[in-house]
């Protein structure tokens, strides 16, 4: 995204105090984040029983777009980055994207600058599409290597 | 979908030329100096925003999409899809100049994301209850 007159104009430099107080929310963010990976990496959720099974799963006996992503991210936190997007090839292309933008949040905080223009309407649009096609392909026959 | 506003970052186009010297103005004001009331000559004056500019210095509303990435990774159902559709149309209403749409929209995406977080916990605590119980009765 390129700059925007709002962005220069309400934003200024902002002191260290403040700056500590703005980068409160990624930072427990940040620590949630690391304290789910840690519980997904030492609870295997390869073995049945150590987490709840799907709702969606569990109701309609199909795959939703989400199955998978526990035991992808175990998976990642072992390095097995293959074994990972076998399970959930969505989630393990989804992390990249949710850490930029956890980037780019603190970033916004550090500098105290308000919350930038949002992105293009096609393109979270087109996320939507991403998710609906992935849900249903991975359900089908020619889509099973999307299974996890 | 409308092209205007959501292909062009910076919907603060104006809509014709400026003069010789003056450059863009989104280069004009520096950090601290707001210039609010002081356009800059040869600018459109802030009463009228171009299509695709809803309010000039407006913040835009919160769309909370990674909430519905999340919800829609860790399988709380329709909810992340519902999250997902609403952080579109935040975006989609904003570039539109429909700023109480946009702002509607937030606020259901904000529900949704706490409906998916609450629906998680139910789950999962209904989880433990089952877990347990299944576990005291075999004992």
């Amino acid at each position: 995204m390129t700059l925007v007159p709002t962005r220069s104009l309400a934003s200024g430099p902002l002191l260290p105090a403040r700056r500590g107080a703005a980068l409160r929310r990624p930072a427990a963010v940040a620590l949630v984040a690391v304290m789910v990976v840690l519980i997904v990496a030492t609870v295997d959720p390869e073995e049945s029983g150590h987490y709840p099974t799907c709702p969606f799963l569990a109701l309609t006996g199909h795959w939703c777009p989400g199955c998978g992503s526990l035991r992808a991210i175990h998976a990642l936190a072992h390095g097995q980055v293959a074994t990972a997007a076998s399970r959930n090839v969505l989630t393990v292309a989804a992390l990249p994207l949710l850490g930029w933008l956890w980037l780019r949040w603190v970033g916004r905080s550090w500098r105290g600058e308000p919350r930038p223009q949002p992105a293009r309407p096609v393109l979270v649009w087109a996320l939507l599409a991403l998710v609906l096609v992935f849900w249903l392909v991975r359900n089908l026959s020619v889509g099973a290597a999307l299974a996890p | 979908m409308s092209d205007e506003g959501s292909a062009t970052p910076d919907p603060y186009q104006p809509p014709k030329d400026p003069p010789e010297g003056t450059g863009p103005p989104w280069e004009q004001p520096a950090s601290g100096q707001p210039t609010y009331g002081q356009p800059p000559t040869g600018q459109p004056p802030y009463g009228q925003p171009a299509y695709g500019q809803p309010t000039y210095g407006g913040e835009p509303p919160p769309n909370y999409l990674v909430w519905a990435i999340l919800s829609t990774i860790f399988c709380c159902l329709p909810l992340g899809i519902a999250s997902i559709v609403f952080a579109a149309q935040v975006n989609s209403k904003w570039s539109a100049g429909d700023v109480a749409g946009a702002q509607d929209a937030s606020r259901k995406a904000k529900q949704f994301a706490i409906w998916s977080a609450v629906a998680g916990a139910i789950i999962v605590a209904i989880y433990l209850v089952v877990v347990v119980v299944a576990v005291t009765s075999n004992s």
